[in-house]
């Protein structure tokens, strides 16, 4: 709103009535904070009534933090003319007389009257649209992690297969061991050295089945998203040995790690969720073919970190280059499709990205991951917190 | 002289060192002759087993397949004792093992030690 002298002229009762049909709540402060006008929309959102509202300081329906500084603000407006909220959208907290606080969108206009300056807030209540969004986000984590669970599921019959081997060695050492004692306890000689040499290889064999396990149940764990500062080379190597673990016949695997990356702020098990997709498509890729050769990157280019996976195979197919990151896009009698889509979506959650170097005529395909150096922090952490507001960062 | 029988050779192909081993030494205990080789490829270098010998094979050697050596070990004059193991799942094995004819037995993974003293 732009202040004019004659916005006093408007009749007040029409103003009322058109003020309590808005959907918005809607109040009108003077300079000292006053509140002047409290619509019908204002009463449901805060539950005073205009009566209780009107004439009584707006801190009444501020968290205490806001309100203590809000009349610095004001001040600080009236003297400078410096706008931190002014002519500008903002996502602050409000507090209902019950003492709940919630998110608020608020925007504020100023208004010149015969009765001094005016300030005009319109104040939307963001808790649907939070609601909504938080929906998404746990929507979005559960797809994420069902995959994970999938791709897991696929790798199961193999996985299988290499937990046998330990448990194999472990029985047949066991059992060595024990007609080792039962001669032993029948007073012939046995090789103590040997008889423990044999549990302990049988111990060794045990913690290799375990370190299976955990490497498996590490990655398929349900567990809310986080991120923290890691070192990616350790991650995207984690990856490779769990995409390993399933394979019984590996191709050549070349890891070409970068030297002295910086950490990236990324959630690791979702960053391996990646790695390991990719790793997967490009060992189909070139399984049957001569020479099967996968290759790591890790690199810095500019202010973000690259994760490269090529391999020797055919290159991708023109025909599913352009939906090759929709969901169920896939060539495969047994794949879901979903890989690739879930990358990306999981890359670009990160303010990262990835992208596809389709190869072919001799060229294997080469897909490549990037995060900024310093991951974007979360969502919610966007939202202004009432230190934020207060301490100038709303911009003017 | 073996606790279950007359003494044997063992020949173990096999290339996971953790199941070779135990195996081999599992074998000794036992009062048998063990050797181990990691790939279809060193046993063929070595002259061809005696009729009383037994061949244990896992099915999913790298280079030359398990179902390979079986197969030629079924041709010859007088074949050896063969068992053949593997971690697989059925459906696989009966894949690796279709045209083999012969008579050998298959032990799936993980193996129990109790049968596999029995059946050498
Ligand atoms: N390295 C690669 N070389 C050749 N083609 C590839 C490669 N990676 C992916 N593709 C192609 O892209 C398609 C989509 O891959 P995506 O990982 O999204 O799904 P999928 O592997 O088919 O199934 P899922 O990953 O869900 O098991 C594949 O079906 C394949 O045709
Ligand atoms: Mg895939």
């Amino acid at each position: 709103m732009t202040g004019s002298p004659e916005a006093g002229s408007v009749s007040d009762a029409r103003l009322a009535s058109v003020l309590d049909t808005a959907v918005d709540a809607i109040l009108v402060i003077n300079e000292r904070g006053e509140i002047l006008v409290f619509n019908k929309a204002c009463e449901k959102l805060f539950g005073y009534t205009p009566e209780e509202a009107i004439g009584q300081n707006v801190r009444m329906i501020m968290p205490t933090g806001y309100a203590d500084r809000h009349e610095g603000y004001i001040d600080n407006f009236l003297r400078t003319g410096h706008r931190k909220i002014i002519g500008i959208g903002r996502e602050v907290h409000a507090i209902h007389r019950d003492g709940t606080e919630f998110p608020v969108e608020l925007s504020v206009g100023e208004a010149f009257t015969p009765d001094g300056r005016q300030f005009i807030g319109i104040i939307r209540d963001l808790r649907p649209r939070k609601e909504q969004e938080r929906r998404v986000n746990e929507l979005q984590a559960d797809l994420v992690h069902i995959a994970r669970v999938s791709a897991m599921d696929e790798m199961g019959a193999a996985l299988a297969h290499e937990l046998n081997q330990p448990l194999t060695a472990i029985m047949l050492y066991l059992q060595a061991a024990t007609r080792t004692l039962a001669r032993a306890q029948e007073n012939q000689v046995v090789p103590g050295d040997s008889f423990r040499q044999v549990l302990d290889k049988a111990v060794h064999e045990a913690e290799r089945a375990g370190n299976i396990i955990s490497r498996m149940r590490h990655f398929v764990e349900k567990r809310d998203p986080h991120r923290r500062a890691v070192d990616l080379n350790a991650v995207v190597d984690e990856a490779v040995e769990l995409t390993l673990l399933g394979q019984r016949l590996p191709p050549r695997i070349e890891r070409d790690y970068g030297e002295n990356l910086p950490s990236a702020v990324v959630d690791p098990v979702q960053i391996q969720q990646i790695v390991v997709n990719l790793l997967r498509n490009a060992f189909e890729a070139v399984r049957d073919r001569p020479g099967p050769t996968v290759t790591i990157r890790t690199a810095r280019v500019r202010d973000m970190l690259t994760v490269t996976v090529s391999d020797n195979g055919p290159g991708l197919n023109p025909g599913v280059v352009p939906t090759l990151f929709k969901a169920f896009s896939t060539s495969k009698r047994t794949g879901m499709g979903l890989g690739l889509s879930i990358s990306r979506t999981i890359a670009q959650n990160h303010a990262g990205d990835l992208t596809v170097e389709p190869g072919g005529n001799g060229r294997g395909a080469s897909f490549t991951l990037h995060l900024p150096v310093t991951s974007a922090v979360s969502q919610d952490d966007d939202e202004d917190k009432v230190g934020d507001v207060a301490a100038g960062k709303a911009g003017a | 002289m073996g606790i279950l029988g007359a003494s044997v050779t063992v020949h173990i192909l096999e290339d996971d060192p953790g199941v070779s081993d135990s195996l081999q030494t599992y074998m000794k205990g036992l009062g048998h002759e063990a050797v181990v080789y990691r790939d279809a490829e060193s046993f063929f270098g070595r002259e061809p087993p005696a009729a009383s010998d037994t061949i244990i094979v896992d099915l999913f050697l790298p280079g030359i397949g398990g179902a390979k050596v079986i197969g030629w070990l079924m041709g010859l004059k007088n074949p050896p004792r063969v068992i053949a193991i593997s971690g697989q799942a059925q459906s696989v094995i009966d894949r690796q093992l279709s045209g083999v004819a012969g008579n050998f037995d298959i032990l799936r993974k993980p193996l129990s030690p109790h049968t596999i003293a029995q059946m050498v």
